[in-house]
């Protein structure tokens, strides 16, 4: 095995790829379902409360609105500036605290403050921020709440459907990435007789294999990192996270590849991963119902990488905790490399023969 | 190396209960081309598939380069040019890429592309897309793309099928160009005449089986007809007469025919490929 020739023929498929629809389509779909959830599930144009804070002094209103997740904090060192951004509706609403004024409240005083309020801006930041400020500066002042506020929830607690559906986009990057392009290139290449031209030369049918299947990989580990980027779900491990991915992409591929070998032209492998479609996809339509019995979405191979991609980017788990789901998936990765190989002989058979 | 650059005994295929190659045996010297000739069906692309490693012979062997074929070395693959009958080409690719892309997988990093493609006439289209060549132009990718590596080894299937005369007689050319560089050739084809003019020897294939192997002059002289056919003006007709050579009273109806007023022409009636072809096997070569 020549690593030199792999390389040769994987360059060439990248090469290729932009003049190949299945290799546009594959970048182009997760991107656009991904769009398309965030659209209709509002995560998309979510408005996030945005703050501008001129901080004459040190006040501890500041530092707790620096560690709070749910609002965009600009610091700003002229008011002038501060009010003008309010007034462009760069931001929600603009809060200045004079020095000394943590001071101020704790001795009781009653200290005035700035606090503007964009016109333009959504009615339910105005809310949060006031509330938040408000709630800050008793804080400060050290007094308790003058009501104490329980909170009822309806429905089930859980994950917003945003996020139950982002496995599902996944999917689509690793099945249109690693399954269908390096697949798809195979059959190509078959039906076309370039297959057979390379092998004529030094090549051999398993460099082909690996290449194609380099090519899977690689192409949907990027898509499906993109994909968890742009769906704001890279947790906060992202190097476990492109681990994670690494692993999908290289048992995507290698089914890919089988169902390349196994097609003799396009029309069956179409149809080969149209049938086998509804099995791939199946584990999936688990994270959508989580009510539904769990355990059945374990029958199916691409459990074993969407589970470890769903607690490692959404849950925000550590890869210890789901070394067994990859190690399975890697096991059946290594498990279709010499049913592959034994199917690629007969291929080439077929091939010579026709 | 010394020897034959192919080297090839009792050699035999079969495609399930279908014998396509029954037992062949020949050799190609460095710097010979040898013409398989045969019908369609009869064996020879079977043949090749064989020497280049696409299939697995059944039974017998052969040697490339004094290399076994049944191990599959990508050393022996490094020496080799295929030019196939199906013209498979990365239609997608420019010329200049299918070519630079091959030379690659040959390990060659200074590939002159450009040259290989004058060569063939291309060289103006090297930046064009396959995909809108012709057919010609496909066919005449395909024979540069078979001398890409300077092979030391040409396997020719059906070079010139479907061509027009210019360009057939162009790649005819070339293929000498490389009989003469020194490399081996072996030329399937089904055209008598190409098989003619190109070979040093022709191997008549039918059914899977060599029928004759020899120097197309020695076939022709071992299998043709030693006669002269001589026209003549037969009132407002022309009637013909065919006289056998060597001997009995030809030689004097002969000189009587040619002092003729009525003498038209006189023909050699030299035996062709086809009319060899058909005499052994009671079969064309179109078939």
């Amino acid at each position: 095995m020549s690593l030199a020739r792999i390389w040769r023929v994987l360059r060439k498929d990248l090469a290729l790829g932009p003049r190949s629809p299945f290799f546009l389509w594959a970048l182009v779909l997760p991107v656009g379902m991904t769009l398309l959830v965030q659209v209709a599930f509002g995560s998309l144009f979510e408005p996030v409360p945005r703050i501008g804070i001129l901080d004459e002094g040190s006040s501890a209103i500041t530092a707790s609105v620096v560690e709070m997740e749910g609002i965009v904090l600009e610091r700003f060192d002229d008011a002038g500036e501060l009010r003008a951004a309010v007034e462009a509706n760069d931001l929600d609403a603009g809060l200045i605290l004079p020095a000394g004024f943590d001071d101020a409240v704790r001795a009781g005083e009653q200290p005035s403050l700035e606090f503007f309020i964009g016109g333009e801006s959504y009615a339910a930041n105005r809310i949060i921020l006031s509330v938040t400020t408000i709630d800050l500066i008793r804080e400060v002042e050290g007094s308790a709440a003058p009501v104490e506020v329980e909170v009822v929830s309806f429905g089930d607690e859980g994950l917003p459907i945003s996020s139950r559906l982002v496995p599902v986009v996944v999917f689509y990057a690793l099945v249109m990435a690693g399954v269908f392009v390096p697949g798809s290139s195979l059959v190509e290449e078959k039906e076309h007789g370039t297959l057979m031209a390379m092998l004529v030369t030094p090549v051999r049918s398993r460099e082909v294999m690996v290449a194609k299947w380099a090519l899977g990989l690689l192409l949907a580990s990027v898509m499906s990192v993109v994909t968890l980027m742009l769906n704001r779900a890279m947790g906060v491990r992202p190097l476990e996270v492109v681990l994670v991915v690494v692993v999908a992409g290289a048992l995507s591929s290698m089914i890919g590849i089988l169902a390349g070998v196994i097609a003799k032209n396009s029309t069956m492998f179409f149809g080969l991963v149209k049938g086998a479609g509804v099995l791939l996809f199946a584990p999936v339509i688990f994270y959508v119902f989580p009510d539904w019995p769990q355990w059945i979405a374990k029958l199916f191979p691409l459990y074993w990488v969407i589970e470890p991609i769903w607690q490692v980017s959404v849950m925000g788990e550590s890869i210890t905790t789901v070394w067994q789901e990859l190690a399975i998936a890697l096991g059946i990765t290594v498990a279709l490399i010499p049913i592959t190989a034994f199917l690629a002989r007969r291929m080439q058979a077929q091939m010579a023969g026709q | 190396m010394t020897g034959p650059a192919i080297a090839v005994e009792s050699l035999s295929y079969a495609y399930g209960s279908l014998e396509a190659v029954k037992g062949v045996s020949f050799d190609v010297q460095p710097g010979e081309i040898l013409g398989f000739l045969g019908p369609n069906g009869a064996g020879k692309s079977t043949t090749i598939k064989m020497l280049t490693g696409q299939l697995t012979p059944k039974g017998g062997s052969a040697r490339i380069l004094g290399v076994d074929v049944a191990l599959d070395d990508p050393e022996v693959q490094a020496q080799i040019g295929v030019c196939f009958e199906e013209k498979n080409l990365y239609l997608q690719m420019t010329a200049l890429e299918n070519l630079e892309f091959f030379a690659s997988l040959f390990g060659i990093r200074d590939v002159d592309a450009m040259e290989v493609l004058r060569r063939v006439g291309l060289a103006d289209r090297a930046r064009d897309r396959v995909g809108n060549f012709s057919k010609g132009m496909r066919q005449r990718m395909m024979i540069s793309r078979a001398f890409i590596n300077k092979p030391k080894v040409l396997f020719l299937d059906e070079p010139t099928d479907g061509l027009d005369p210019v360009t057939s007689a162009a790649i005819r050319a070339t293929i000498r160009e490389e009989a003469d560089r020194g490399a081996a050739v072996l030329l399937t084809t089904h055209d008598m005449f190409e098989a003619d003019e190109l070979s040093d020897r022709v191997a008549f294939i039918n059914e899977g089986e060599i029928v004759a192997l020899d120097t197309a002059e020695s076939l022709k002289l071992k299998y043709g007809t030693r006669s002269v056919l001589v026209r003549l003006r037969d009132g407002d007709g022309v009637r013909q007469e065919h006289l056998p050579l060597g001997g009995g009273g030809s030689p004097a109806r002969l000189a009587e025919l040619a002092a003729s007023p009525d003498l038209l022409t006189i023909h050699t009636e030299e035996a062709t490929l086809e009319a060899i072809f058909i005499k052994l096997t009671g079969r064309g070569l179109e078939g």
